[in-house]
């Protein structure tokens, strides 16, 4: 396989290993005596023997120094390495198979015996152990969602707050990352304040705005359709309707009722409608911000239209300002915006896109008679949201410094997700005092006291308190935050109040109804997302030369050539498949090695179309059986990880190699370190376009300071070599060096034309076979999904657990943590590693409780 | 329907109007006025580019047109492609070789971006970072102006250890996040009132402090009862509550002081990162804006963080040259388009320097004033975090001598310190040491 050496120069990293643990329990015959006896005896030699010819003083390999390591096992520090040591030697990572002395496997079994022993050992002896942090801030997706089930309505808050940290294959939750600044606290109050300001109405009745539009579905306009007809295109971007409306409250819920059916000809009988609101979108230069406000599915045709109603929150909808040009003003203007956004992975070529409506007419068509904009809701004055905080009660009028109390009481036990002290709503009281003084209305001073409960570390932390009446409290925020990424529910709350939640049976029950509601699927994306390290895949830049027809693209203006914006496109339905894949293997309770391989795939009918599966009609997704011919299954093919691990013309290996060692393998793989030259530099400017590509990994591992790491890296990489930049199954590729001849939509026209031109340029024949480290040599995908689950399940399975771990408690797991986590995989190795009974023992562990 | 006269972009009303911005003349009149330098304001910007620079060689010895460096040997600066944007301005800049943070060595090409403005120890001995060199004016000075500092990013936030979305840091463990918005760091600076009236937000602002107060007294509560090796982490949260107390103090003592008046015409607050020139213009025009108030003194902007993928930062190379990668490959893989890439960086940063030195100021001109660095804390392909491009520009009235390259390769190691130093002296913060400084940089300073 020939690709562009320049593809490489920025894999030539040099990477430094160092291995998670696994969990296996091994037995051996003879065991070394413990203590130091045993140390000096045998095990201090076996390190001499294999190890220090590269770990000792003189190389130190990865850091690693075995030359004078102590057998006693006293500081923290002496304890991580001895773990990093055992997993190396558990995992037969180390010593490397090219090494010259190899110990026997029950030498090595030995020594991995010893070490477990005397860890295990040294934890019990410990007394004045360091408690790990955990006291940490919301995350800004923890902090939105608690706002959300505080006050009862979705507010986007995290746009008004500084976007938090992320690191690829870490999770944010934690202390570490999750720091506060005065800039983060300013950005709070603000947000509370504007979340205060929509939760508490003014006493006053409201007044209704309300604008209507309609379009005529019988006056037929020059591209064929009538003037309430939504084609799938219309100019450089996806078709719509736009309303402006010109008056809408400052806060509050809207409605808009959308009289809709669709026009189907041969072969269709459903098309999507979305509508979205926010600024002009404006397709050539790309500027516009939206939200989403819903999308409904059409089946209904135009003799029967149906009233579609949508609802949503005004604030959350941004706003075009005002704008002055010349002598004229325009006021500020909210734009809704109707699309059809019927796709079924087939119309994004070219020829049917841009100016040429006519395909419009061959595809389904939304016709939209009317739409109607309402706000605010007012089926219920004052709004629910608002007597949930100022109940009804006489006690307002007979004693208002009373009634605060109580509301300021009631909404601080739920804002701090546990009882509170007199003392704690004392101050606050105080607080309201100094407000209402100089405040006109009680509304409005209790706005800015519930405000300041919103800014305090109580309700912005998680925090576990010298308290022990608070752990059954603490308990049910660590399960709701886990699962829902959110506050207690009132099941939970009451759980804690009488103090039974800390029960096996409790949890084992509550675990599984919180996974079966909506919230759970807040978590599965969080946690999906951010252990999968797969948001990049969103920008990565799409050769379309060589992938003509992966993206919807602009045909005219300024972004000719670019993404179309503004309409879901198949990035956004390659994540909702990985993230759906993982919802399923949770909610079937499926054995864990379904991430390596599974007998089926969560598909929609874009993506089905993409990978060439057939029988998915619309966009909704679902479990479809898949067959050895579509070359999917498991995880490690989804479009999601190979386009994020691509550079966009090309597979990445050394980027998918790191992807399966930390996401799947769990090994924590170190970035390259500075200083050590790129491979261009020392094969001269002219290599870059010479080399082939696995010629040039292999020099990458022949090259000294490159080895150690690449060639325990690379091989796991060149097994993904068949599935291209775009996650297709492609065996065959361009060649390499040439010049690919651009698409061109009026000589490929046809989709025989299509393919003749892919055929034309992809001619020469992938080689994906590679000599895993310590492992056989295998040739393509699915040898390497073989070995995986022949060799690797234990592994994996741990590797899983610990994510799950991790990002269960906020913190990163120490080799305290150790002798726990073996002994609950050796319980779930029985049922076979369920993926959903290891969430249940997560939160069953001590570790969590 | 369509409002397509509305939308104007910036471009064109540059190309249609001739004069960019509906300034606040006032201000800038009286700076204009003021004869002495020494009353005038002495700024400083600290701007990033990341994924390193183009430096090639040629085959027979002489400079590469494409190499990010202007010229081959030390001495009088010569302009090549990539930099000839800065031909202009050659009195204005100069390029400084051979000097890097020894405290970001360890940390790999695409982590040590985190010191570039604090010259911290992070592989050894400051696991969390240090004080800004901004941040060190800004505790000094920082009380001049409405603000002590603007902090801006073209990814906003802090970022995490080791992949930094900000240049600016309070000090150890307290970075500063970066604001990214146009349209928000707009209002932050110059709408700070939201549309209400001065007598309201001062009476608001009085009250606040009060309640603040309260709040430190009942977090200081909470902290008695949490776990020891959890308190450090509340006192983030108390320090950061005793900052704000001292801001509402600080934006209360301001409110006597009328807003200035600017106005947005001309400026392009909703631009989006899909259109990379307009953007980048836009953060720069906000920087303009906020010093020809005299709104601050003193600003980083980090135009772009070592870890941008998931970001359109990723792309800018190709919505800007077509390129058919990442922004991250045109650094790394060195194809012919990188020499372009670097001109382009170059000629965003000249339009700040270009405006700033046509902007009067007492007998000079704001860039005469202000000294610029602009960089990267790492140099080219090969992770390599040593050697890097450094450019200062502007500071003529404060004492900085332009003009030239100057190499401190080999002579007895310098640190990059020494020219933070510099800097702080000579926008009036008298410092000895800053990090790992030895002493200034006399060749550019004296």
């Amino acid at each position: 396989m020939r690709l562009p050496i320049a593809r490489l120069i920025s894999l030539l990293v040099l990477i430094f290993i160092s291995s998670h643990p696994s969990y296996s329990n091994i037995e051996s015959s003879e065991k070394i005596t413990s203590g130091n006896s045993g140390f000096n005896s045998q095990v201090l030699p076996f390190f001499q023997n294999y190890c220090v010819k590269c770990h000792g003083l003189k190389q130190k390999k990865g850091g690693v120094i075995l030359e004078n390591i102590s057998g006693e096992m006293l500081s923290d520090q002496d304890k991580e390495s001895w773990e990093l040591i055992l997993d190396a030697l558990k995992h037969n990572e180390m010593p490397p198979d090219d090494a010259a002395d190899q110990p026997t496997k029950s030498e090595r079994l030995r020594v991995v015996n010893w070490i477990e022993l005397e860890l295990s050992d040294s934890l019990k002896r410990e007394n004045n152990k360091e408690k790990p942090i955990t006291t940490r801030r919301l995350t800004n997706f923890e902090y939105e969602n608690t706002m959300r089930d505080l006050l009862g309505f979705d507010l986007k808050l995290s746009q008004y707050l500084p976007a938090d940290p992320v690191k690829p294959y870490h999770f944010n939750n934690n202390a570490g990352m999750m720091m506060i600044g005065p800039d983060q606290l300013i950005r709070y109050k603000e947000a509370a304040r504007k979340a205060m300001r929509s939760a508490i109405v003014d006493t006053d009745k409201p007044q209704i705005h309300r604008s209507f539009a309609e379009w005529d579905k019988n006056l037929i306009e020059n591209n064929g359709l009538s003037q309430a007809e939504i084609g799938v295109y219309q100019g450089p971007g996806v078709g719509r309707k736009t309303f402006g409306i010109k008056s809408w409250p400052q806060t509050g819920e809207f409605k808009i009722r959308a009289k809709a059916s669709g026009v189907f000809p041969d072969g269709f009988n459903y098309v999507p409608l979305r509508l979205v609101m926010g600024t002009d979108l404006r397709h050539d230069s790309g500027s516009g911000v939206y939200q989403e406000v819903g999308v409904a599915h059409i089946r209904n045709t135009s003799k029967n239209p149906e009233i579609y109603e949508f609802s949503g929150r005004i604030e959350n909808i941004p706003i075009q300002p005002s704008i002055k040009h010349r002598n004229k003003t325009r006021p500020p203007s909210i734009t809704i915006t109707a699309q059809n956004i019927f796709d079924n992975g087939e119309l994004n070529d070219h020829r049917k896109s841009g100016f040429d409506a006519s395909w419009s007419s061959k595809a389904p068509r939304v016709v939209l008679e009317s739409l109607e904009f309402e706000a605010p809701v007012m089926d219920v004055w004052p709004p629910k949201h608002h007597t949930r905080i100022l109940f009804k009660s006489a006690l307002r009028k007979e004693d208002e410094n009373m009634y605060a109390y109580q509301v300021i009481e009631r909404f601080m036990k739920r804002a701090f997700r546990r009882p509170v002290s007199k003392k704690e709503v004392d101050h606050y009281q105080s607080i309201f005092k100094l407000y209402s003084s100089e405040m006109d209305t009680f509304e409005s001073a209790i706005r800015e006291v519930l405000a300041m409960v919103l800014i305090s570390p109580q309700f912005l932390y998680h925090t576990s308190i010298k308290d022990d009446d608070m752990k059954s409290y603490e308990l049910s925020s660590r399960l709701s935050y886990f699962l829902w990424g959110s506050m207690p529910d009132n099941e939970l709350s009451d759980l804690a109040e009488s103090n039974s939640i800390n029960d096996t049976e409790v949890i084992n029950f509550q675990v599984r109804r919180l996974l079966s509601d909506e919230r759970a699927k807040d978590f599965i994306k969080n946690f999906t997302m951010q252990w999968l390290s797969i948001s990049k895949m969103k920008t990565v830049n799409i050769n379309r030369d060589l992938f003509p027809r992966f993206l919807y693209t602009v045909h005219v203006g300024q972004r000719r050539g670019q993404e179309q914006l503004f309409r879901p496109t198949i990035r956004d339905y390659m994540i909702e498949e990985t993230v759906g894949f993982i919802g399923e293997m949770l909610n079937k309770n499926m054995g864990i090695m379904n991430i390596i391989d599974s007998n089926f795939a969560y598909l929609n009918e874009p993506l089905a179309t993409h990978y060439g599966v057939r029988g998915v009609d619309g966009l909704k997704f679902r479990v479809m059986p898949i067959r050895p011919e579509n070359h999917l299954g498991g995880l490690l093919t989804h479009g999601s990880v190979m386009v994020g691990n691509s550079t966009g013309s090309a597979p990445h290996p050394i980027y998918r190699a790191v992807w399966l060692r930390e996401a799947i393998l769990g090994q924590e793989v170190k970035p390259p370190p500075a200083e050590v030259p790129a491979l261009s530099d020392s094969a001269g400017e002219s290599a870059e376009d010479s080399v082939l590509i696995k010629d040039l990994l292999a020099l990458h591992r022949n090259k000294r300071e490159c080895h150690d790491c690449h060639a325990r890296l690379d091989p796991w990489g060149i097994p993904f070599e068949h599935y291209s930049a775009v996650g297709k199954y492609q065996p065959l590729v361009p060649k390499e060096g040439i010049r690919v001849r651009g698409y061109n939509h009026n000589k490929d026209m046809t989709r025989s034309d299509y393919e003749k031109y892919l055929k034309s340029i992809n001619t020469e024949k992938v080689d994906a076979s590679a000599q895993l480290p310590n492992g056989p040599s295998v040739n393509g995908m699915n040898e390497l999904k073989k070995y995986l689950i022949n060799n690797k399940e234990d592994e994996i399975a741990e590797n899983v657990f610990r994510k799950l771990m991790t990002y269960a408690i906020g913190r990163e797991l120490t080799f305290r943590d150790r002798f726990e986590i073996e002994k609950i995989l050796k319980k779930l190795k029985v049922d076979g590693y369920g993926f959903r009974d290891m969430v249940i023992e997560v939160c069953k562990s001590s570790i969590f409780r | 329907m369509k409002y397509k006269s509305w939308q104007i972009n910036r471009r064109t009303f540059l190309r249609g109007g001739g004069v960019a911005l509906a300034l606040p003349y006032l201000d800038c009149m009286s700076w204009g006025k003021a004869k002495n330098a020494d009353t005038l304001p002495k700024r400083l910007v600290v701007s990033y580019i990341a994924y390193g620079v183009y430096e090639p060689r040629t085959k027979d010895g002489t400079h590469h047109d494409w190499n990010w460096w202007p010229c081959k040997d030390p001495g009088p600066l010569t302009f090549n492609k990539s930099s000839e944007p800065f031909a202009p301005l050659k009195g204005s800049v100069s390029y400084l070789q051979g000097l890097e943070h020894v405290g970001g060595l360890g940390m790999g090409g695409h982590s040590s971006g985190d010191v570039f403005a604090t010259g911290a120890d992070m592989t050894v001995n400051e696991k969390t970072n240090n004080i800004s060199i901004d941040q060190v004016a800004a505790k000094k000075n920082g009380h001049l102006t409405r603000y002590a500092s603007v902090v801006l990013g073209t990814e906003g936030g802090t970022g995490a250890y080791g992949s930094a979305k900000t240049l600016s840091h309070y000090g150890p463990g307290r970075p500063i996040p970066s604001m990214h918005k146009p349209q928000e760091i707009f209002n932050r600076l110059f709408k700070p009132y939201a549309g209400k009236g001065v007598e309201q937000v001062r009476a608001s602002l009085k009250r606040e402090s009060s309640v603040l107060d309260l709040m430190l007294e009942d977090a200081h509560r909470l902290k008695r009862q949490i776990g020891k090796s959890d308190q450090h982490k509340m006192e983030e949260y108390l320090d950061s509550l005793r900052a704000l107390e001292k801001r509402v103090e600080r934006t209360s003592q301001w409110t006597h002081q009328p807003l200035p008046r600017v106005d947005t015409k001309g400026l392009n607050l909703e631009v989006s990162h899909k259109d990379p020139e307009e953007y980048t213009r836009c953060m720069y025009d906000l920087l303009y804006l906020a010093f020809v108030t005299d709104s601050t003194r003193y600003a980083t902007l980090m135009l772009e963080s070592e870890h941008s993928s998931g970001s359109e930062m990723w792309n800018y190379a190709n919505y800007v040259l077509g390129y058919k990668g990442a922004t991250h490959d045109i650094a790394h893989k060195r194809p012919p388009e990188s020499g372009k890439w670097d001109n382009w960086r170059a000629k965003q940063h000249a339009y700040f320097l270009k405006r700033m030195r046509n902007t009067p100021e007492g007998d000079s001109n704001m860039l005469d004033q202000t000294v610029v660095l602009w960089g990267s804390a790492h140099p080219h392909a090969s992770h390599s975090n040593k050697n890097y491009p450094i450019q200062v520009a502007g500071g003529n009235a404060l004492g900085f001598k332009h003009g030239r390259l100057h190499s401190f390769k080999g002579k007895s190691k310098m640190p990059l310190a020494n020219l933070f130093t510099s800097i702080l002296n000579a926008v009036d913060v008298p410092t000895k040491k800053f990090a790992d400084s030895t002493g200034e940089i006399s060749d550019l300073r004296s």
